[in-house]
């Protein structure tokens, strides 16, 4: 009897262990299939975002029928405000004043697609696993805790749908783990279409449309003032272009650093005479600020990352002797 | 082309309709030259005071009435008289005092404005002063996934 109980121990100890790698991997898959779904699928929907007291609602429409990417984003609430986008290329339309001014930019890993298809970076500065299970907007969802790795971060908790894989609900949580930003579908419908045309935007036919003042920018390379010390660990260096901004004569340095899900901002720029410098450290919903002045330059951290990133990120700044 | 530039020149054909010979002259060296040499023989046609007979003999007649000093300083040496060198002390002193008075005045002006100064320059705490312009160059660049729809809807509504 002690025998055979013993050999049930050992057997279901085996199991476990065959059973651990892939209970381990379950969880990344999820997420990359929810990667895929965001961007593959063609589906219709409302969500909320809610930060503290700002919350929206926005309906989405994407459509993907093998020739690639295109959706319209309409806010619901406030300003009939609209984000049209092909691929990586985004067209903003935002009613201001007498006109509607159009703004185009690159984006990238936006709601619902907000995790990226190569997971190998997050992988290394989260962990993930599952959690439970949750229905929203009459859809089954699994969770899944992508936690982070350290306090450079903040976690997430994302409910991607049992059947498509779409990403339904996504909560950050910040150092604490307490809930600081939420973002959900109210309503989602997969569509199967192919005619395109819903994908124009519908703001104010009656005012004119204009294009916003372009600043230009430009891939900066090489700098010969300062250089980076540590970085805060899981983050690096994406993006660097000086571009020119209102009301400043010198063109400013804006250096991007990603872990693959969050990202930063560092602005590095001669601090022109008799303007005031700005310092200390400041915070909107999951945004934090850091501002300091060291050598004549001023050097402000932004980014949707606890205090301690922009902290370092921006005390990572030496300059040249 | 160069036709075409003796026309615009003329005003035989209009500025608007020759924008690209605009852009031409301004990009293309050869048609620059040709530019200003039509305007130079333009000149010179219209009989421009500067291009009359007799140029280069006025010219020379100008510099022969020029009076020309050659050595000033070998002057002053050989005229080493007490008298000049009287004179030469007292300016120097005027120098100096000038001097002074200088380093006193921009003394005087430094100290005035140092405490603006320091006034002007004390630095704006980023809690009191919200950095929007910061945050709205970062979400344009490295969009998050959800500030980015609400964010610059806000920056919007406060540019009103």
């Amino acid at each position: 009897m002690k025998q055979w109980l013993l050999a049930c121990f050992l057997a279901s100890h085996f199991s476990f262990a065959w059973a651990e790698p892939v209970s381990q991997d379950e969880p990344w898959l999820m997420l990359e299939k929810a990667a895929h779904a965001a961007r593959d699928l063609s589906y219709k929907g409302i969500f909320t975002y809610q930060s503290g007291e700002n919350s929206r609602s926005i309906e989405i429409t994407h459509m993907n029928s093998g020739q690639g990417e295109y959706s319209r984003v309409v806010m619901l609430d406030g300003l009939p405000r609209e984000v049209l986008s092909q691929g990586s290329d985004i067209v903003i339309f935002s009613p201001r004043n007498e006109k509607i001014v159009i703004e185009k930019r690159r984006g990238k890993n936006l709601f619902p697609a907000l995790l990226p298809v190569n997971l190998d970076a997050v992988k290394l500065s989260y962990q993930a696993r599952v959690s439970g299970q949750e229905r929203i907007a009459g859809r089954e969802g699994v969770v899944v805790l992508l936690e982070a790795r350290d306090a450079y971060r903040y976690s997430y908790k994302l409910l991607t749908d049992k059947e498509y894989g779409l990403l339904l609900k996504a909560t950050t949580l910040n150092e604490g783990k307490e809930a600081i930003e939420h973002i959900a579908f109210n309503q989602l419908n997969l569509l199967n279409i192919n005619d395109m045309d819903w994908f124009k935007p519908k703001v104010d036919p009656m005012k004119p449309y204009v294009m916003e003042d372009e600043m230009p920018a430009s891939v900066a390379s090489g700098n010969g003032e300062w250089k980076l010390g540590a970085l805060p660990s899981g983050y690096r260096q994406v993006d660097h272009i000086k571009r020119k901004v209102p009301g400043k004569a010198v063109a400013v340095n804006q250096l991007i650093f990603s872990d693959g899900l969050s990202s930063v901002s560092l602005f590095i720029e001669p601090l022109a005479k008799g303007a005031r410098p700005r310092v200390g450290h400041t915070m909107s919903g999951p945004t934090n600020f850091y501002a300091q002045v060291s050598s004549g330059y001023q050097i402000v951290a932004v980014g949707e990352v606890p205090q301690a990133t922009v902290l370092q990120i921006a005390n990572s700044v030496n300059f040249k002797k | 082309m160069k036709d075409q530039i003796s026309a615009l020149m003329d005003d035989e054909i209009s500025l608007k309709d020759a924008e690209y010979l605009y852009t031409a002259l301004k990009a293309n060296g050869e048609s620059r030259e040709c530019w200003q040499t039509y305007h130079l023989i333009g000149d010179a046609m219209r009989q421009s005071p500067v291009f009359k007979a007799g140029l280069r003999d006025r010219i020379m007649q100008q510099i022969e009435m020029e009076p020309a000093v050659l050595a000033p300083r070998n002057a002053l040496r050989d005229a080493g008289t007490a008298a000049a060198n009287e004179t030469r002390k007292t300016s120097m002193a005027w120098s100096v005092a000038a001097s002074f008075a200088a380093v006193m005045f921009v003394g005087l002006i430094v100290l005035q404005q140092q405490p603006q100064q320091t006034e002007e320059i004390m630095p704006l705490e980023i809690a009191q002063h919200f950095p929007a312009e910061y945050l709205q160059a970062h979400q344009s660049l490295a969009p998050s996934s959800a500030a980015y729809y609400i964010q610059p809807a806000a920056f919007s509504e406060n540019s009103r």
